[in-house]
């Protein structure tokens, strides 16, 4: 009987504790591939949603957090000169603050406030209605949650609450016509988001230093590509920082979403073990139990090499079989992790942090084959050494 | 350190401390420069020391800098919200960082700060006071330090995600025990057979199987505890390393060891009662193989 067809019949003759091993694998498993899931699931989850935002370079004034610096000042003439570079096409430069309006029931509900200047692109994209039109009359685009809420829709109107920027000084309100309904990537789950062009900002948040940006969002030629257009940005103006949406991910790598880097490593590491406990003292218990079959089968020329080939068989069905079984259970854990994580406040609703990516199958299945390997080490040794003779007298005659 | 080095605006988060009087207008000597407090990590970062004078900007150019002298560094606040970032923070005196920020071209700017700290009296009136202040003054948000914890708080979700992690753990355990103690009890299969031959009854076997898998709980989930309390310092140390911070990342609470406690031992005796029952159930001669 070949080694394979052996360990399975020795398996399936015990299915109680066979099965029990292939579920606390299936479980264990799950638990790994949910932290490899989420090792890299924010960073592959970043990378899509600046793929598809239609912008490959973002200029702001300092390296400091996104947002907690200074902002970008003489924003008209920067983003004019960074606009003139044959490297870039097109540049979209950003204003953000908060501000409030009076939801149902008169209660004022926080609303995230943009200012930009689109042209060919912009960076939401348009569901229902017409982007912002380049008039001067104060016009909005907004989110569903928004249109929701504040029960608009293309062609209506829509009070916001003067004072928006950090400084937050009370403004008069100011009344815009709604062109249409747009969604931003990055936007919140619940966030009720409103964007208009500079000088609807600028109006409702005041005007003094009126000439400042806060980001400068840079699609880069296509015949050139980001690389250069990052490099060129970075010639013409040494003072700001430019970053590729690559450098972004790294930089976010680097400090946003270190910690569930880390957390995944110690977790998966703790699971590893677990599960190379597991699967050792199975193994270890059955080759106890088994000691005369064992023995009996090399006394009838069963070579060593062959009953050791046969628990470490065993021990390749028991992690594979528990291995495929954890890929549908992780996938399925990995959606209730995430619904439970995409709660944390200020996460955009496209973001994820439990997605799937090849490297992680690849990872799963290398980590759990040296598991495999690992736990059937001291078994397969204690095979190898038995004694036939003695083994036979004690169990078999004694 | 040289004096008068210029400091990347960029770096700092620069935060005003209303200690109380101007330190300006207090100040000895008119040209010393005024002090100013630096966090550990950007003293670390820009091996600066107490007493270098250093030169600061509002202006991402580093136009119209001002000097000011070092007069301590801090330990920031830890925020776990803004873990991994540097704290490359420094504390000015306020009329001093209003004086760095003010616009020429804003004269309300010199006369607005972005938040004021209260101290009450009684700090359990906190959320009281909050309501009334924001019912007085609209345009101001006034919250507790303290504020309750809500379903969106970052904390509450992160204990939602570790609670959920730690179910799943305890799944696989359970799972785990359970094949050892079928394994184990097998193995034991030919005492059953002789126990149950002279004479000790069914319940009273199980009874002792019980009694067997709760010291055996009790002594896994101390071992754990144990465990868990000699890695505790360990985890704190790499991560407090790790993210250059003073948070604390593990902390084994009486009500966490009460908890593993409450749930290990039924769990490990129940798995045991589980594994024992299937024998049990047998006839003494399919348990002695006759």
């Amino acid at each position: 009987v070949r080694a394979w067809a052996f360990a399975a019949r020795s398996l399936v003759r015990q299915p109680g504790r066979s099965g029990l091993g292939i579920l606390g694998v299936a479980a264990v498993g799950a638990l790994l591939f949910d932290m490899l899931l989420l090792s890299r699931g924010l960073v592959v989850s970043l990378e899509r949603i600046l793929a598809t935002a239609g912008f490959d370079v973002r200029v702001i004034a300092t390296d400091s957090p996104f947002l907690y610096g200074p902002r970008i000042t003489n924003a008209a003439a920067a983003t004019a000169a960074i606009a003139a570079l044959p490297e870039v096409e097109e540049v979209v430069p950003l204003r953000f603050g908060e501000t409030t309006a009076a939801g149902p029931g008169g209660r004022e509900l926080k609303v995230y406030f943009l200012g930009a200047e689109p042209g060919s692109r912009s960076p939401w994209t348009l569901v229902a209605g017409r982007d912002l039109p380049a008039t001067e009359e104060p016009w909005l685009v907004v989110n569903p949650n928004f249109a929701r809420t504040f029960g608009v829709s293309p062609g209506g109107r829509a009070t916001l609450r003067g004072g928006c920027t950090r400084e937050g000084e009370a403004l008069p309100p100011l009344t815009f016509g709604v062109a249409g309904i747009v969604e931003f990537p990055f936007d919140e789950n619940a966030a009720l988001t409103a964007a208009t062009r500079l000088a609807g900002f600028r109006g409702l948040c005041g005007q003094h230093r009126a000439d400042e940006a806060d980001l400068f969002l840079v699609a880069a030629h296509e015949r050139h590509g980001p690389v250069a257009a990052v490099k060129a940005i970075r010639g013409l103006r040494p003072d700001l920082h430019a970053f590729s949406n690559e450098e972004m991910v790294e930089r976010f790598q680097q400090v946003g979403f270190s910690y569930f880097r880390q957390i995944s490593t110690v977790l998966s590491s703790v699971t590893l073990f677990f599960g190379f406990l597991l699967i050792t003292v199975l193994l270890t218990v059955s080759v106890n139990q088994r000691f005369a079959e064992i023995a009996t089968l090399r006394a009838l020329g069963f070579s060593r090499r062959r009953v050791v080939v046969d628990v470490l068989c065993q021990s390749v069905l028991l992690v594979g079989a528990g291995g495929v079984l954890s890929l549908p259970l992780g996938l399925l854990l990995a959606t209730w992790l995430d619904t439970i994580l995409r709660a944390l406040p200020e996460i955009p609703a496209s973001l994820h942090f439990f997605v799937f990516h090849g490297r992680a199958l690849w990872l799963q299945g290398g980590l759990l084959g040296l598991t495999a390997l690992a736990a059937a080490l001291y078994p397969m040794r204690l095979v190898a050494r038995l004694p036939i003779a003695a083994t036979l007298r004690d169990e078999v005659v004694g | 350190m040289p004096a008068g080095r210029r400091w990347p605006p960029s770096l700092l988060l620069v935060l005003a401390a209303a200690l109380g009087p101007s330190t300006t207008a207090a100040r000895a000597a008119e040209d010393e420069p005024p002090g100013i407090l630096v966090s550990r990590q950007l003293l670390a970062s820009e091996r600066l020391a107490v007493g270098d004078v250093v030169s600061l900007s509002s202006d991402p150019s580093g136009t119209r800098p001002r000097a000011f002298r070092i007069a301590g560094a801090y330990e920031p606040t830890p925020d776990p919200a803004r873990l991994g970032g540097a704290s490359l923070e420094a504390r000015l005196h306020l009329p001093d960082l209003i004086a760095l920020t003010r616009d020429p071209a804003d004269p309300s700017s010199g006369e607005s700060v972005g938040a004021i700290n209260v101290r009450l009296a009684d700090p359990g009136d906190a959320e009281a006071f909050a309501r009334d202040l924001s019912a007085r003054l609209p345009g101001l948000v006034v919250r507790p330090t303290r504020p309750p914890k809500q379903a969106g708080d970052a904390f509450v979700v992160l204990d939602r995600f570790h609670l959920a992690i730690a179910l799943v753990t305890v799944i696989a355990s359970s799972i785990f025990l359970l094949a050892l103690m079928v394994m184990l009890v097998d193995e034991r299969r030919e005492m059953v057979a002789v126990l149950r031959l002279i004479g000790l009854r069914r319940r009273r076997i199980l009874l002792q199987v019980f009694v067997e898998g709760l010291l055996i709980a009790a002594a896994g989930a101390l071992s754990g505890i144990v465990l868990a309390a000699a890695l505790q310092g360990g985890f704190n140390h790499f991560f407090q390393w790790r993210y250059d911070t003073a948070l604390v990342f593990v902390r084994i609470t009486p009500s966490i060891v009460w908890r593993s406690v409450l749930l290990a031992v039924p769990l490990g005796a129940l798995a045991s009662l589980a594994a024992s029952w299937s024998l049990l159930r047998r006839g003494i001669l399919s348990l002695a193989r006759r």
